[in-house]
């Protein structure tokens, strides 16, 4: 079904949407200021634009998550105008979206969540589960997919196979334009290859699609059109033949980005933390080992990159250091030769060892309080007698880090949660840097941040090792790791599969390093 | 009347903010205000129907009384509420504790020092035990706190026999019924006043030492006008009728505590860190459980006084006491803006909560409206006035 009307949209060569000068205000700021934005059917545009741009603005707006009226311009699809008031009123028009967190019910089956809302049923209202597991089959048929089981809970998937449910649940409402935001932030490299590969054949059976990512190699890969909006204004909008990606940077940041990884010359002095035989048992199921006996080292002043695919054990190998493993976990620890007994993040900064969290959202911010208060959430006794705050001595801190850091917001008692994400981690980022780590940890430093801060972080990276601080970096970006490690430790499957010192290191090589095992799906 | 004791945190450090952070900021500052207007819309409409008995000096006296035990349990409350936890054992905590008061006071003839001492420590302790099965043993606090509400009464009706206690001691009665002299209450009033006036001053050096913008001289000064305004009219009513009364001299003395730790310490932000996103608070390498069980100990202690003040009040021990405590602490919170996500939340707001429920039940008691209207009244109340500030907080999504 999905097919005809997308081939119907497909003859008429027309565009399949037509969004005329948008704007969208929140009080007297315009994060959406007059976008022009079309796409034509079976077209694959990408949206690109910094952290804070205007994109998924523009993207609720035109899904209806902002009603119709609350926005000025208007919307065509096929030429006739959509007023959207509902998520379900912009659907009926065949638009869908995937949003980054997925959003699927874990408890359900794949096929309950695909017809979540639109359930096949019998007389009496009851579920036709052989009709909707068929249909739910054929979709994932038809998509390629194979390896999910439609009756079994989603939550035994990883986040790989979930978005493709996603995409079959878009299909299974014959969504004729599908948007993808950041659709590959937690996939890994095999099952974005897999992702890339359907929306190329979503594309050739007529479906178009909006693809925004901050990974502008697949940009350039799977996009025929390019649109850049930059503080809620329209760029440009290219034909991705006569752009490169450097161009697209230069489109999105209205400047000349420098080289991303200045290096800086530092000095690797003598061990500062060894961590020896790190062993986590999974939470769920005890019986298997996440990470397997690992040990490591980390000298003063070096920097070192920790690669591997998803669910190698990276994230819970630094949480067991940190002593925030949700799980059973046993570590023995030095700091400067010192044994270090650590069973709780407390514990770790008082011993110098500080940790920024893969998932700024959920582990980093606290999303009620003002920016200045979340910077000094760590130290906060520091500007405290007796347990009672000195509220001028903490504002004159926060004002002076927030400046040293480049931490923009309009005002420092403003919630974090309406910063960027580039903001938002450069004041956790902050938070982390003031107790004075000997060891600074950083999972995942720069994930959904924009093109500057991710800069600015790159730089401060430099400059804390060249002043002598331990970094540990967990990556899941290939080239942020050769960008920045000084040695670089391959993970998978719970163990260290390489230990590469950073000289003339390829991404080929932390690939064939990581791949060493064949690739599971993690199922519980 | 809750100016002179709370002093306003005025947010460290403001910069030129844009005008949707100044109006954001106004409105939360509003919902106070509307609160004091929907008071006053109450206390209005009451006085009309009692042809003006509401709003004589005895009736306001006795309101303020009435309010007094609701508040000390709404100030322990918000905090645990702030903190994402909820408690409901407070009611019968409450009874209990204060049935071991009258039986300190009157079996055992304890003196009042001793036996208030004994009362405190004793709240401390199981608000601790409370703390330890949300923390420790990893309980949900609703289910501690149901578990607790039925053991703890029982323990009541065990310790009691099921039989009132009486008469307590005259000493231990003045907790509850005794006032404070007005020449003492006029005294009290300055001194708040001078040590405001320091406050506000002392504030202004210190920013304009670290060059932070300090608020025009007419701002702080008219604040300080409006606090003696209230202040001296607050304690002129309740020294025509007798002076300050007991209970609420203490409530407002706990207020002043609640709103200082709530504002200014490292305790009070780091319970509104948790409670707005626990994991991020405790990976900043802050031992969030330490901070939860002294929030509950804290609940443990302000049982153990409203159960002191409810005790002397009846001069008596009750095994009835506090029965639907907690639904009134509860209510109040939420009424005075607290969230059930945790996070948000004020001392003050909370109190005017009170202030509203007691309002409620007074003037309605005074119109001679049915018991189970009162009920209905009060329900409809707390459901429309959370159900505004949804309506109110959605708008700026």
């Amino acid at each position: 079904m999905a097919t005809e009307s997308a081939a119907r949209a497909g003859e008429n060569g027309d565009c399949l949407l037509d969004m005329r000068g948008i704007r969208k205000m929140f009080g007297s700021f315009a994060a959406v200021d007059g976008v022009d934005l079309q796409v034509r059917a079976g077209e694959c545009l990408g949206l690109c634009g910094e952290n804070g741009a205007g994109k998924s603005t523009l993207m609720k707006v035109l899904s209806g998550v902002y009603p119709y009226g609350s926005y000025e311009g208007e919307i065509l699809v096929d030429g006739v105008p959509l007023q959207a008031h509902t998520v379900a009123d912009s659907e009926r028009a065949g638009i869908a979206i995937i949003h980054q967190e997925l959003m699927l019910v874990p408890e359900l089956s794949v096929t309950e969540n695909i017809f979540l809302g639109r359930e096949i049923r019998r007389f009496g209202g009851l579920m036709d589960y052989p009709a909707m597991h068929q249909r739910a089959e054929a979709l994932l048929r038809e998509l390629g997919i194979d390896g999910i089981n439609v009756a079994q809970q989603v939550l035994h998937y990883g986040s790989g196979h979930q978005q493709l449910i996603e995409i079959a649940k878009a299909l299974s409402k014959e969504a004729r334009l599908i948007i993808f935001d950041e659709p590959s932030s937690s996939l890994t490299a095999t099952e974005t290859r897999t992702l890339l590969s359907i929306v190329a054949d979503l594309k050739r059976r007529g479906v178009a699609c909006v693809y925004i990512s901050h990974k502008l190699d697949e940009v350039a890969e799977v996009c025929d059109r390019i649109t850049v909006i930059r503080d809620g204004k329209h760029i440009g909008t290219r034909s991705m033949a006569e752009l490169d990606t450097a161009q697209i940077v230069t489109m999105m940041v209205g400047r000349e980005l420098g080289q991303m990884f200045e290096r800086k010359p530092h000095t690797i002095g003598e061990v500062v933390l060894e961590a020896s035989n790190v062993t986590c048992l999974d939470v769920m199921n005890p019986k298997r080992k996440r990470v397997d006996n690992v040990s490591l080292q980390v000298r003063k002043g070096e920097i070192l990159g920790i690669a591997g695919l998803i669910g190698a054990g990276r994230t819970e190998l630094v949480s067991a250091i940190y002593g925030a493993y949700p799980g059973t976990w046993s570590a023995e620890l030095r700091i400067e030769g010192k044994p270090v007994h650590i069973r709780s993040p407390q514990a770790a900064v008082a011993a110098g060892l500080c940790m920024v969290p893969e998932d700024r959202k959920r582990d980093g911010i606290v999303p009620l309080m003002g920016v200045g208060p979340n910077i000094t959430l760590s130290v906060l006794h520091r500007y405290a007698r007796g347990g009672v705050i000195d509220g001028n001595r903490e504002a004159h801190a926060f004002h002076h880090e927030m400046k040293r850091l480049n931490v923009r917001a309009a005002n420092p008692m403003l919630p974090i949660a309406s910063l960027s994400g580039g903001n938002q981690q450069k004041a956790v980022l902050t938070r982390m840097l003031l107790p004075d780590p000997k060891v600074l940890i950083l999972d995942e430093p720069t994930r959904g941040v924009d093109v500057g801060a991710k800069q600015e972080i790159y730089r401060l990276i430099f400059d804390l090792a060249s002043r002598g601080m331990a970094i540990i970096v967990v990556s899941s970006e290939m080239p942020e790791v050769l960008g920045l490690s000084d040695r670089v430790l391959v993970m998978a499957d719970g163990r260290i599969r390489g230990d590469f010192i950073n000289d003339g290191l390829r991404q080929e090589d932390l690939l064939a390093a990581a791949l060493e095992l064949p690739h599971r799906i993690d199922n519980a | 009347m809750n100016a002179s004791v709370n002093v306003s945190p005025a947010p460290a450090g403001q910069n030129r903010t844009p005008g949707s952070t100044r109006i954001r900021q106004f409105f939360s500052q509003y919902k106070i205000v509307a609160l004091l207007v929907a008071v006053a819309l109450i206390w209005a409409y009451f006085s009309y129907a009692t042809n003006g008995a509401f709003l004589t000096s005895r009736n306001i006296s006795n309101l303020f009384r009435q309010m007094s035990i609701t508040g000390m349990l709404a100030l322990g409350m918000v905090f645990i509420i702030i903190a994402g936890e909820i408690d409901l054992s407070v009611g019968s905590l409450l009874g209990l504790l204060g049935g071991v008061a009258a039986i300190l006071d009157i079996s055992q003839h304890l003196p009042l020092p001793v036996t208030i001492l004994l009362v405190l420590l004793l709240g401390a302790l199981v608000g601790t035990f409370n703390g330890l099965w949300v923390t420790w043993l990893r309980v949900p606090s609703f289910i501690v706190g149901l578990g607790g509400m039925l053991a703890y009464r029982g323990a009541l009706l065990g310790a009691t026999g099921g039989s009132t206690i009486a008469p307590s001691s005259d000493a231990f009665v003045v907790i509850g019924q005794g006032y404070v002299s007005p020449a003492t209450g006029n005294v009290l009033a300055v001194l708040i006043l001078v040590l405001l006036a320091f406050v506000t001053w002392r504030r202004r050096t210190a920013r304009q030492r670290l060059e932070l913008k300090v608020s025009p001289v007419w701002m702080d000064a008219a604040k300080l006008v409006a606090a003696a305004v209230a202040l001296f009219v607050f304690v002129h009513v309740l020294n025509d009728y007798g002076g300050i009364p007991v209970p609420v001299l203490l409530l407002l003395g706990l207020l002043a505590v609640f709103s200082f730790i709530a504002t200014q310490t490292v305790f009070g932000r780091h319970i509104y860190a948790i409670g707005s996103n626990i994991e991020a608070t405790r990976l900043s390498g802050i031992n969030v459980d330490r901070v939860r069980l002294a929030v509950f100990a804290l609940m443990g202690v302000m049982c153990a006084f409203a159960g002191l003040v409810n005790t002397a009040r009846l001069a008596a021990g009750s095994p009835s006491a506090g029965i639907n405590g907690e639904l009134d602490a509860i209510a109040a919170c939420f009424i005075g803006g607290a969230s059930m996500r945790g996070g948000v939340g004020t001392v003050h707001g909370a109190l005017v909560g009170v202030l509203v429920m007691a309002s409620l039940d007074n003037g309605m008691s005074m119109i001679d409206v049915d018991a189970y209207w009162q009920m209905i009244v009060k329900g409809l109340i707390l459901v429309l006035a959370v159900w505004a500030d949804v309506v109110s907080s959605g708008a700026r999504r």
